[in-house]
């Protein structure tokens, strides 16, 4: 019934998401986008980096890349991803947005208008407040938002930040968000 | 201010009335941004700029160069300029001339990177180089190869791995010094490329969607990075045949890190690392 689900983090994220994509079911029936940021200079390794427990392959997808059910996206270091029409991956090069690119807020607001209330977009661990305004977005067309509880997060502004800017389905720990996703269809 | 899907198609049909410029197969999520933020730097709706486009060449112009995306680097990409010293470039080492296009090469820096490796590989004398952009501001700048030193010191860091370190073999070293190709002058902020590195590229405004090739040569090379990316997939097609049918055969095509031929074309191109060679 979903279409996909994009996940949103920075500082404090990593051991985060290697936990959600260690624990993924094999057929996972969606795409997983991911938008983490991540040192400008740190070009390689970290795909691999988060391959290594992942259950998904783990993509740094090339431009105009169709989108395929079971694996999981990773912003390529340096870019913004876009999700199009025809459901592809979109690259751009573009100023930094929220001082970052990938910009999480761009990686939700287009999949937010192409998938709709088909997508559920998840906020991890932040310094800044890239993403907040991106879960918005999701929102706004009816997907399902979640959060990772700040109390849990090692660095809060961004999850206090999304929670400020709109209201959210879930606020979870990493283990429900983990068996959240278990049931995802 | 949110832009509509239609409010896109206005936009477009209205530059290709009054201009040349047929935006109509740019990538869509892209452009939209790009038009957004366009809108708001000048503090204004897609109605305004509309009319005043119509009424103004020069404003077309303008919204032309103020839509396309100008990010570049010295030596942007390590891994591929170790990919063209040792396993592009010396595929030319023999030629008696050496034609190189940078198609989309922005303010110029991927330009002065690749002379600066000829130059160490003694290939620069026998090589043309050509580059090209639909935006004139950022030619203009190329051209004077003088640049922001602050912005561009995190890439010096880049012309130590191509230049002075060789991947293949870490005991070698070249103190190859800055001063060689471009001057750096702290207090002005400045980073300037030497004259002989100036006078050497031709420079021409091309739109790479409704002019085909402008140099009458064919290439050895062509370098266009990021440029595709800005494009759907049809006009990617497009652009690829244009590259093929202007390389000569066995010659390079290198694409930005996440750009590929994912078309017809693929089978027309050899892959070499990240790079395509002309079948």
């Amino acid at each position: 019934m979903y279409k996909a689900v994009i996940i949103g983090g920075s500082a404090g994220s990593f051991q985060v998401i290697t936990r959600i994509l260690s624990s993924m079911p094999p057929n996972f029936p969606l795409p997983v986008l991911l938008c983490l940021h991540r040192l400008k200079h740190v070009r390689s390794g970290f795909v691999e980096a988060l391959s290594i427990k992942s259950t998904l392959p783990v993509i740094e997808p090339m431009d105009k890349e169709q989108i395929k059910p079971g694996r999981a996206y990773l912003a390529p270091a340096n870019y913004h991803m876009y999700v199009e029409l025809g459901n592809k991956i979109a690259l751009s090069t573009e100023e930094v947005v929220n001082h970052s690119r990938p910009s999480i807020d761009l990686s939700f607001i287009t999949a937010a208008q192409i998938y709709r209330e088909k997508l559920i977009g998840i906020i991890l661990s932040g310094a800044n407040r890239d993403g907040a305004y991106g879960l918005k977005k999701v929102k706004d067309h009816g997907g399902i938002a979640i959060v990772q509880n700040p109390a849990e997060c090692q660095v809060k502004t961004m999850t206090e930040t999304s929670l400020k800017m709109t209201p959210v389905d879930h606020i979870f720990n990493t283990n429900d968000i983990i068996k959240y996703l278990q049931k995802v269809k | 201010m949110q832009i509509t899907d239609l409010d896109l198609q206005y936009f477009i049909s209205s530059i290709k009335s009054v201009s040349k410029y047929d935006l109509s197969n740019y990538s869509d999520k892209s452009l939209k941004r790009r038009l957004q933020k366009v809108l708001e730097d000048n503090s204004i709706n897609l109605m305004t700029l509309i009319n005043r486009m119509m009424g103004d060449r020069a404003v077309v112009e303008k919204t032309i160069r103020d839509i396309t995306v100008n990010t570049t680097e010295l030596f942007r990409d390590p891994t591929v300029w170790h990919l063209l010293r040792s396993r592009i470039l010396p595929r030319f080492k023999n030629n008696k001339t050496i034609n190189i296009w940078h198609a989309g090469c922005s303010t110029g820096q991927e330009v002065y990177s690749m002379m600066i490796l000829l130059n160490e590989m003694d290939m620069l004398e026998r090589a043309k180089i050509f580059a090209s952009d639909i935006n004139t501001d950022v030619l203009e700048t190329a051209k004077h190869g003088v640049y922001k030193y602050r912005f561009n010191l995190n890439y010096l860091d880049n012309f130590d791995k191509v230049i002075k370190q060789n991947p293949l073999n870490f005991e070698e070293y070249n103190d190859v010094p800055y001063e060689k190709y471009f001057d750096i002058d702290k207090q002005r902020d400045t980073l300037s490329m030497k004259q002989f590195m100036v006078d050497k590229p031709i420079f021409r405004k091309h739109d790479l969607v409704t002019e085909g090739n402008i140099f009458y040569s064919k290439f050895d090379i062509i370098l266009c990075r990021n440029v595709i990316i800005y494009f759907n997939y049809a006009l990617q097609n497009k652009v690829f045949e244009l590259f093929h049918s202007n390389l000569y055969p066995k010659g390079g095509l290198v694409l930005g890190m996440h750009e590929s031929i994912l078309g017809p074309w693929a089978n027309k191109f050899e892959r070499l690392g990240h790079a395509y060679v002309k079948k």
